[in-house]
């Protein structure tokens, strides 16, 4: 296992990356060879003896809580990760109310503005960090290209930073302390099932169409579901919004009205709240049209069922997760974390998270572990040229297939708004939940 | 008992198929579950039916993307068994003490019927807040475990008042009349013949410990007990492995019913073996 | 002396009991009264004394219709187990003759009980579903032309849900009544020309009361709590009081989610009290 693993690594990675892993690997099995590392700023020696013991818990949506990666870090670093996967909205009550029931949080940005500023959490110092530097522009400064238009919401870049190592002051500008590493997102729209839909669908506001009506579906996570909401409030015409990651009173109570209508009229089948109830809804056929996360279509299509991950002319809503650090974390368990998550943005889990549909955060890296053809298909908008394997070896789409929604410049390029949360948020939520009590 | 046999009035004829199509209502729907669990390699968690294989049952023990099975499966079981213990231990005692009058009996009694109606949401709300003022960390063994106590405890007392209530104390007076110790009296009068309604609570907190779910949602800490993490994959998984994890669980709590059925069979067996 | 030590140990043997109480009971429902008067922001909960919780809560349509609606599902659940239940228990109690088969019938009655709450929930939606069994049988025999959409993600779905899950605890404690009934009383009326609907009507209705009201109390109270039959079995398009407070649990609104669970807490309990009055629950045990 470790020469096939040293091969792997030593192909894809710089030597200086191999020389740290090696020695990781090499001191972790000769328990006891004594060598200090630069690599790592006060890095005690006796860390590479007991690394095999340290367990550290890690928690989050399923979307990124995958047992492969545990593994793989088993492999590749030692030590053990220990994966709980919950709903979203659990997610951020046990980030704030159990801090001491993790080690590492995997959170999305939006929850991080809730969570951070409690305290459970700490920055992470990037210069300890070696793949830093391949971190997307979008997490660093907002700008996919340095000509892009910042998009509305939470973007990930605005909640990235705190002003210092024991601040939960958010920084306006990049600094040396780093919230959460940006792991996983993706740019969201609305899914379809073309077999049942005649025309084209080009707009959010196909969403209320009444021809669909008791057909239709959105998502019931009120801070992600009255984004989805404005989308299309605004592409019908009805509501200006200043700020869709930031609605006033009023705009909040004009969507929800909008919305309430809607449902009255028996527009929507059902709510869902977590991917595989998009998943099934779609793929059962109750719902034709909904919002929907890239993956979740391809789960449907995987099943045999035609589904579209339709691009609308407004562009999309996106959102992106990352891992960040419990605030209790000390020693040798902290440079354990430092380790993995660096490890994170080596580019396994990277092309691991792309192959899913989803995009990853430092792609430069994730290149190196995908095959041309993997690369072009899910990256580049490419026609694959042979079939195209999800992550477990299930083809997902055949040769010859493009990605909906085109290239990663394409889809990520022509975000409207980042999930958020607004300083309006208690008055949302409870409008929120009078659509859902209509 | 020696009745003639009388005819059957035709009322018993419309109740037995009601009472038929009750059944059919019970288990109607766990049979699409049955039949969906075995789902081809392709299917998915709704009709048509994709193939059939058993292939599911397979992956049930294989890893999966997401949780783990395994892991919430013991962990369940462990709570279940170490709940059941407890239960029967704490309601026997209560019971025994319930025999008598004693001074705020009246307040335990009316605190286990409010533990029984409470919303067990509240339960989970009121322990998580709790731990969260005081600073404790919400684990299976403490929080959760008291929180299952709350809902398993009435149970026995209530089977236990019912068990006492018909209780003949002429044995017990016989024992202590030929000299027994209170002890020696519990010990060899009472509990033998309290036995089958103790594995009757046994086998009751078990399960409804093993099955809980709006108690443990707060209360469970890091790690996810089986119904939450059931609930955690009908919110990750797409694949009927899901359904074969019910059918399974289904097997389970069978077995369980057949091994606490067999016990109380053999009680009386050997009790009437004695006699 | 022996009175005394009697005593003594009647305290020593209640204490484990009492000492959960307190602490997991007792303690936690005071901390959810406390808590329900404090204040909160995004991400924390600030200890306080205002009653905004209550006033929002209380000032809301919302809250209005919510409730509403949960009883309009406690309401209907009740009505359907009871009849169910009723009929069901006094099948097994007077026309199953012999004692085994009670036993048997009752226990396959049982048996679905023991199986995990959320499958035996999650197994109606391939059933109800626009393309589920029930739909394609309904099609496949031409009785309906168009799948019944009202099948699933409706109330419809949620009162059955709740019915197929909760019967069970009408059934008990009815036949337990029934069983307890003194068969003579029966054959008295029956001799004193009685017909059997008048026997039922009479003697085992009255009789059964204790049994009814227990399991009233059971379902009842089961319903108002619950929030995962909703949420499941309505697609997330309806909401009752215990999918409210989990919602604010969710968001981390604990003190408005504190403040619900009182409002809901006084409300069960007196629906419960006005059911006590009909029995005595540790003499009918």
């Amino acid at each position: 296992m470790t020469t096939d693993n040293s091969k792997t690594t030593k192909s894809l990675l710089s030597t200086k990356e191999v020389t740290r892993r090696g020695f990781v690997k090499g001191a972790a099995a000769t328990a006891g060879v004594a060598i200090g590392s630069g690599a790592i700023t006060g890095f005690p020696t006796i860390w590479a003896q007991n690394i095999k013991d340290v367990t550290l818990r890690q928690f989050g949506t399923g979307v990124s809580n995958i047992n492969a990666v545990a593994d793989k870090v088993k492999e590749d670093l030692g030590f053990t990760l220990q994966m709980t996967a919950l709903d979203s909205d659990a997610v951020a009550q046990r980030a704030v109310t159990q801090p001491k029931s993790f080690d590492i949080a995997d959170i999305e940005y939006w929850i991080c503005k809730k969570v951070f500023p409690a305290g459970t959490m700490q920055p992470m110092d990037t210069t300890k960090l070696k793949n830093y530097q391949y971190i997307s522009k979008l997490f660093i400064d907002g700008k996919l290209t340095p000509d892009s238009e910042i998009a509305q919401g939470t973007a990930p870049h605005t909640v990235g930073f705190v002003e210092g190592a024991d601040s939960v002051e958010f920084a306006s500008a990049p600094t040396q302390w780093m919230t959460l590493v940006p792991t996983i997102y993706n740019a969201d729209t609305l899914g379809i099932r073309p077999d049942l839909i005649e025309r084209p669908i080009n707009s959010w506001a196909d969403l209320l169409d009444p021809a669909f009506k008791g057909k239709a579906s959105i998502l019931n996570i009120p801070s992600i579901g009255i984004m989805d909401a404005a989308m299309v409030c605004e592409a019908m015409g009805e509501v200006t919004y200043g700020d869709k990651g930031n609605m006033t009173q009023e705009e909040i109570d004009k969507t929800i009205a909008i919305m309430i209508d809607a449902k009255k009229a028996g527009q929507f089948r059902a709510f869902w709240k977590s991917f595989d109830e998009s998943v099934n809804l779609m793929a059962s056929g109750e719902v034709v049209i909904q919002s929907m996360w890239s993956p979740a279509v391809a789960a449907v299509r995987s099943k045999g069922i035609a589904c579209k991950y339709q691009p609308l002319k407004e562009g999309y809503r996106a959102w992106g997760g990352g891992i960040g650090l419990a605030k209790h974390l000390t020693g040798l368990e902290l440079e354990a974390a430092y380790e993995y998550i660096d490890w994170y943005l080596s580019g396994w889990v990277g092309a691991y998270l792309n192959r899913q549909g989803y995009y990853s955060a430092a792609p430069a890296t994730a290149q190196k572990f995908m095959s041309e053809d993997e690369w072009g298909f899910w990256m580049e908008g490419k026609e694959a040229q042979g079939d195209i394997l999800s992550p477990d070896g299930k083809v997902m789409e055949k040769a010859g297939a493009v990605r909906d929604g085109g290239s990663y410049e394409e889809r990520m390029g022509s975000v409207a708004c980042w999930n958020s949360v607004m300083d309006e948020n208690k008055h949302m939520v409870r409008k929120w939940n009078e659509f859902i009590a209509a | 008992m020696a009745k003639t046999r009388e005819k059957r009035p035709t009322s018993f004829y419309f109740l037995a198929a009601f009472f038929a199509l009750f059944v059919l209502f019970l288990y109607g729907p766990m049979l699409t579950i049955f039949i969906l669990s075995f789902q081809g390699e392709n299917g998915g968690l709704t009709f048509p039916m994709n193939g059939f294989s058993v292939h599911w049952f397979g992956n049930l023990f294989e890893q999966q993307a997401v949780g783990d099975f395994g892991g919430s499966f013991l962990r369940s079981l462990k709570l279940g068994l170490i709940v059941m213990v407890v239960t029967v231990l704490v309601s026997f005692m209560a019971g025994l003490a319930f025999r008598k009058r004693f001074k705020g009996d009246s307040v335990i009694f009316y605190l286990a019927i409010a533990s029984l109606i409470v919303p067990s949401i509240l339960i989970s709300l009121g322990i998580g807040l709790l731990f969260n003022i005081v600073s404790w960390q919400p684990q299976w063994f403490t929080s959760a475990l008291g929180a299952h106590l709350t809902w398993t405890f009435p149970f026995g007392l209530l089977i236990m008042f019912a068990v006492f209530n018909r209780f003949d104390p002429s044995y017990e007076e016989a024992a202590r009349d030929l000299g027994a110790s209170s002890w020696q009296t519990i010990w060899h009068i009472v509990l033998p013949m309290v036995a089958p309604s103790l594995i009757g609570v046994a086998m009751f907190s078990f399960t409804l410990s093993y099955d809980e779910f709006a108690r443990t949602l707060m209360t469970a800490g890091a790690l996810n007990t089986l119904p939450l993490e059931i609930y955690g994959m009908t919110t990750n998984v797409t694949t009927p492995v899901l359904y074969a994890l019910g059918t399974v669980t289904t097997g389970f709590s069978f077995v369980v019913i057949a091994i606490a059925l067999g016990s109380v069979l053999i009680l009386r067996h050997r009790k009437g073996q004695k006699a | 002396m022996a009175f005394d030590m009697s005593k003594r140990s009647s305290y020593f043997l209640i204490s484990p009991m009492a000492l959960i109480f307190a602490i997991f009971l007792v303690v936690p429902l005071l901390t959810i009264i406390v808590v329900s008067f404090w204040d909160y922001d995004e991400y924390r909960i600030l200890p306080d004394f205002i009653f905004e919780n209550y006033k929002y809560l209380l000032g809301s349509s919302v809250t209005w219709q919510i409730y509403l609606n949960t009883f309009k599902y406690a309401a209907l659940t009740w009505g359907f187990t009871l009849l169910i239940g009723f009929t069901v228990a006094y099948f097994l109690a007077f026309h199953v003759r012999s004692l085994t088969w009670q036993i048997v019938l009752f226990m396959l009655c049982t048996i679905p009980f023991w199986t995990s709450n959320i499958i035996r929930m999650i197994s109606w939606i391939p059933f109800l579903g626009r393309n589920g069994l029930l739909n394609s049988a309904l099609m496949g025999l031409g009785i309906v032309d168009e799948p019944l959409e009202f099948l699933l993600f409706s109330d419809f779905a949620v009162v059955l849900a709740d019915v197929h899950l909760y019967t069970l605890f009408m059934v008990v404690p009815i036949f337990n009544s029934m069983m307890r009934i003194d068969r003579s009383l029966i054959e008295a009326a029956r001799d004193a020309g009685a017909s059997g609907f008048e026997t039922l009507r009479h003697v085992i209705v009255p009789l059964s009361k204790p049994g009814i009201a227990i399991g009233s109390i059971f379902v009842i109270t089961v319903v108002m709590g619950d929030f995962i039959t909703v949420r499941l079995m309505s697609g997330g398009q309806s909401a009752s009081v215990g999918l409210q407070i989990s919602n604010e649990i969710g968001l981390l609104q604990y003190p408005a989610a504190a403040a619900s669970a009182v409002v809901l807490l006084v409300t069960v309990l007196l629906i419960v009290t006005a059911l006590l009055r009909m029995v005595d629950i540790r003499k009918e045990l």
